[in-house]
């Protein structure tokens, strides 16, 4: 078995990624789909411990740490790589795009292998530039989105990088505490760290406030970018979530209770149709959010099965909304409609993918997210149960909403509710699937009530309507007041010294210049603004400033 | 093998008089001597360096004076590491100068006499003589940046001149003072009195270290003692922007971490906090001016310029903290950052001349027209920002981790904003290159694939004189291109073996910080 545990998985996918380019589409695409399947096999086979120990920038270092969570991370993303893969070769990618895919892919991999913080965090900023990199390879309004991603997505990364030097100082080594022979607790240590990496994670998993860039950002690139997107970011930062947090915090499973109804309600308010995705990632990731906060087995079990589950139907939703969009060319709700007739095959995998999705009986998101709501409502955390009741209230309205604009929309009505026939398949009691059926005939009746004025709402803005012009004339902002201040400081002390040395020379011409001299000082009149030079007289001054200051500071 | 310490000042001197005399007789013979002398020097410093790094110090009596009165020479695993950097940057740019000038013998000696004057910087144990290699550094530095015949380059020249040799005399002066107190020059003798005869919070000891310290602060170009720098850098020959900007603040930072932990020690920063605050606020300061000032430039050497500003700042600060961690962090940072800092402006020079595009919008859609020189701009710019594994990354951890440690908080913050800030004005480069489209021939600069190689003449600096500077080639060779790849490379392949170098200088550091 030496050999599965000679080199971590991520080292393959990333070669591949590098030759890609060179490869023609056909061979370049069967080879990244090939290597995502060996992954997949390769997280299955591979023994449980802790492989590759090295010391990294001389601290010990774990490259290939394989234990229940991190196998199943792999597994999946092995999984979602190959079918997405082969989705990028089906859906015209270029090699290049999806060589970035790949390096996405591989660095996700090396995230959720790693055995300590350090090289943890070390692939988690090489993800971020990654899927910026995916992001802007298609151009056009990608591009800006992008840079709001790539910022947001760097003060995440410095926060939680913030975070785990914090957790240094305080425990003295970078490895996880759930490794054999590390003393010290699992999870992060103390409450700065922890706030720390909570925000820094946060960013990643899309808390409410901090969720602005996955609206914003998964619907622009191409559709088989998105299917990519959709899965590593978010399902990585539960990931981290758990290795900060193993055993939960209340803040967060109410975080998650909270991200659940917003992702669900603003998604119920969208019509272009990966939008509306894009905010369900946010709803759903959520409940596994308040699966990892909520400190029982049962829940942490039904969020990482929510995250294998919700990776699979996920992918299928993108992969299906990327079909429509690349049949008719239109991403608006408002412009498709009666698909149903004309792609059967897709119109089925919708309805299965959206029926899991809404956690209906017999489906795989039934399971997850029943132990998730389960947990909650056994540790008799009441407003938690009926949060994420509510946002599974949302989550099929929003999917009656989207099935019934794309692929019914002329007034033939009732037939989403042939799905319901499916036997109970889950290991879950009676009252459990009339729970879930209750939900399902109140979101049923709601969206047909709530139809028209839902129709009437699309467009309300969330935070993102204030985030983007935030990121934007926030770094202007910066960059002219800093250019401006500078230029000000500059005018001002340039002013001050020639007005001294002038009034030592000749008194009398003070009284002249007094009333406020007409001439500014410093500035180009052939550019009409502050030059950024300065004169080499102020450059001495400047000079000579600093050194009287450093005098009178040591001296004083 | 003692000699070799003199040897690698030595040897370029003479190589700068045997050029400038050969040149005379055949200009391009001039080119070869400089070339052997620099070979020579990769030698020379080589070798010294497999020896000292181990621990063991290697120190030269020049003409066998004693030492507390003559002058000594003095090679420990840090000093030994400045001069092979010198030796191998000067060795590396002179190939690129080969092809893209200047071509003068002029040039060729001043080049020498540069090179000279910074090993001499390097390898000095006498504050005094430290001294004079500064003044050799900077004007052969100062003539350098003049070669440019533009009016503009002899203004940034000008400026350099004036600026950097009042930096000098301060530095002098400060050397003035602390004679005056401890009576010696030798930098080990002056350490040993300072502390024990006289006190570390004697008035002249700190006049001292002010004059010192800010001096220094202003040939490594300090915030806001950087004013000279930009313009200097950016009116260069691209070769000589190359070299000083990877070299002489370099060196300086060097002379400056060699003041605070061999001569006034960490012991004087434990008798006079508020110098040591000084000294990290200072840094500290000029690592966001520098950045956020880079983000508001759009010709691109000025912005690698401002650039330098605030990376110098963080070498500084990493000095300043004076932790074990610190100084091995200020170290690597400062070897890679000249290795780093130089492929960029190399890359800069080599784009210029290829398409003749000098600012920063000129640059999009240099990715499908010069894949090469796009690809190691993006590797070089993201190894500035401290992408892992390159070597920006390592030192930049290094740093933050030794603030965290020594309590130093602010220091820590600041490095976590700058790197935000440095992402800022890298990606914008990389984003023009790769994700903008190719120039339409309406934009009136730079033309697509078949622009003619004068095409900086319309750049709309403003400047005539810009295009008309002596030894622009009319074409990038190949060789240029690999050599830019190669500094590329070696940019991400100094990043794995930083952590092997941080445990050579491991010998050499707790003597230097704990006396």
């Amino acid at each position: 078995m030496v050999e599965f545990t000679a080199v971590p998985p991520a080292v393959p996918v990333l070669a591949v990624a590098a030759l890609i380019p060179l490869l023609s589409r056909r061979v370049g695409h069967a080879l990244g789909a090939l290597v995502s399947a060996g992954v997949m096999a390769w997280s299955f086979l591979v023994p449980e411990g802790a492989y590759l120990d090295v010391a990294f920038l001389g601290f010990d270092a774990v490259l290939f740490n394989v234990d229940g969570f991190s196998r199943i991370m792999g597994i999946v993303f092995g999984l979602i790589g190959t079918a997405a893969v082969v989705y990028s070769y089906y859906s015209d990618a270029e090699n290049v795009q999806t060589a970035y895919a790949l390096s996405y892919v591989g660095t996700s991999l090396g995230a959720v292998f790693a055995g300590d913080w350090l090289t943890l965090v070390f692939f988690w900023e090489l993800m971020a530039v990654t899927s910026t990199l995916l992001v802007w390879d298609y151009g056009g309004p990608a591009v800006r989105a992008g840079f709001r991603y790539a910022l947001l997505h760097g003060i995440g990364g410095s926060l939680l990088i913030a975070g785990i030097v914090w957790h240094y100082a305080a425990v003295g080594t970078f490895l996880f505490g759930s490794l054999e022979g590390v003393d010290h607790a699992a999870g992060m240590a103390g409450t700065v760290p922890q706030i720390l990496a909570a925000l820094g994670i946060g960013v990643n998993v899309g808390f409410v406030g901090l969720h602005a860039w996955l609206p914003d950002t998964y619907p622009r690139p191409h559709i088989a970018a998105s299917v990519f997107l959709c899965v590593f970011t978010t399902k990585t930062g539960v990931y981290g979530m758990y290795r900060a947090f193993p055993d939960g915090h209340v803040w967060i499973a109410y975080m998650g209770g909270a991200m659940a109804v917003f992702g669900a309600s603003m998604a119920l308010l969208q019509n272009d149709m990966r939008r509306l995705l894009s905010y369900h990632i946010q709803s759903q990731v959520g409940y596994m959010v308040a699966g990892v906060g909520i400190p029982a087995a049962l829940a942490t079990s039904g969020a990482f099965g929510h995250v294998y589950n919700h990776i699979l139907y996920k992918s299928l939703l993108f992969m299906t909304v990327g079909a429509v969009i690349y049949r008719t060319g239109e991403e608006s709700l408002k412009k498709v409609g009666g698909l149903a007739r004309e792609m059967p095959v897709t119109a089925l995998a919708f309805t299965v993918a959206a029926l899991s999705i809404s956690g209906f009986p017999g489906f795989n998101g039934f399971v997850s997210k029943g132990m998730v709501v389960e947990a909650a409502h056994k540790k008799h955390w009441d407003a938690l149960w009926y949060l994420l009741l509510a946002g599974g209230v949302g989550t099929f309205m929003s999917f009656i909403k989207l099935g019934y604009y794309v692929f019914l929309h002329v007034p033939d009505s009732e037939t989403e509710s042939a799905g319901s026939r499916g036997p109970p398949g889950g290991p879950s009691t009676v009252p459990h699937i009339q729970e879930v059926l209750v939900l399902a005939a109140i979101a049923l009746v709601g969206f047909f009530l709530l139809k028209k004025p839902l129709q009437k709402l699309a467009g309300v803005p969330d935070a993102d309507a204030a985030y983007e012009p935030l990121t934007f004339y926030g770094t202007r902002g910066v960059v002219r007041g800093v250019t401006e201040a500078y230029a000000a400081v500059d005018r001002a002390a340039v002013a001050l010294a020639s007005a001294t040395m002038a009034a030592a020379r000749d008194p009398s011409r003070v009284k002249r210049y007094a009333p406020g001299g007409r001439e500014e000082i410093g500035m180009d009149p052939e550019q009409g603004r502050a030059p950024m030079d300065t004169t080499i007289g102020t450059s001495i001054l400047i000079l000579t400033v600093v050194l009287t200051v450093a005098l009178v500071v040591l001296l004083a | 093998m003692s000699d070799v310490p003199a040897l690698l000042v030595a040897l370029p001197i003479l190589a700068s008089v045997l050029a400038l005399l050969v040149g005379q007789w055949r200009p391009r013979a001039a080119w070869a001597v400089a070339f052997l002398g620099t070979a020579v020097q990769v030698g020379a410093a080589g070798l010294l360096a497999a020896r000292v790094l181990g621990g063991e110090t290697v120190r030269y009596a020049v003409g066998d004076f004693a030492a507390p009165y003559g002058i000594e020479l003095v090679v420990d695993g840090l000093s030994a590491s400045v001069a092979l950097l010198v030796a191998v940057v000067a060795f590396g740019v002179l190939l690129y100068s080969r092809v893209a000038g200047p071509r003068e013998p002029a040039f060729h000696a001043q080049y020498l006499l540069l090179v000279a004057g910074l090993s001499g910087m390097s390898v000095t144990g006498d504050v005094f003589n430290l001294y004079v290699f500064l003044e050799i550094t900077g004007l052969a530095a100062y003539a350098l940046v003049a070669s440019g015949e533009s009016g503009r380059a002899a203004v940034g020249a000008l400026k350099y001149l004036l600026i950097g040799t009042v930096g000098a005399s301060l530095y002098l002066l400060g050397v003035g003072y602390a004679f005056i107190v401890t009576g010696t020059l030798n930098m080990a003798d002056m350490a040993g009195t300072l502390g024990s005869e006289i006190a570390y919070t004697h008035p002249a000891v700190l006049t001292a270290f002010a004059l010192v310290v800010t001096g220094l602060a202003v040939k490594s170009a300090v915030f806001p003692l950087h004013t000279w720098q930009p313009e200097a850098y950016a009116s260069a020959p691209d070769g000589v922007s190359a070299f000083i900007s990877a070299l002489v603040s370099t060196v300086s930072a060097y002379a400056i971490a060699r003041v605070i932990v061999s001569v006034f020690t960490v012991e004087f920063f434990r008798a006079n906090p508020v110098a040591q605050d000084l000294v990290v606020g200072i840094a500290g300061l000029s690592v966001v001016a520098g950045s956020v000032l880079a983000v508001t430039q759009t010709e691109v050497k000025r912005m690698l310029a401002y650039s330098s500003v605030s990376q110098f700042g963080l070498v500084v600060a990493a000095f300043a903290i004076a932790t074990e961690r610190a100084v091995t962090g200020g170290t690597v940072h400062l070897i890679g950052h000249a290795v780093m800092k130089g492929g960029l402006f190399l890359a800069a020079g080599a784009v210029a001349a290829a398409t003749g595009a000098r600012y920063v919008s000129e640059y999009r859609g240099l990715a499908s027209r010069r894949p090469f020189l796009a690809g190691a701009v993006a590797v070089l710019a993201l190894a500035m920002v401290g992408v892992p594994p390159a070597v920006g990354f390592v030192g930049k951890w290094y740093i933050a981790l030794a603030a965290v440690e020594a309590g130093w908080w602010f220091i820590a913050a600041v490095i976590l904003s700058s790197t935000l800030l440095t992402l800022a004005y890298f990606a914008r480069l990389v984003e023009r290159m790769y994700f903008a489209s190719a120039p339409t021939a309406a934009a009136g600069t730079a033309d697509a694939v078949g622009a003619t190689p004068d095409a900086a003449v319309a750049d709309g600096s403003g400047e005539t004189a810009e295009a008309e500077r002596p030894g622009t080639p009319d074409r990038v060779t190949p060789g240029v291109v690999a050599l830019v790849v190669a500094v590329a490379v070696l940019s991400v392949a100094l990043g794995f073996a930083a952590t092997d170098f941080a445990q050579l200088l491991r010998p050499t550091l707790p003597e230097l910080l704990a006396p």
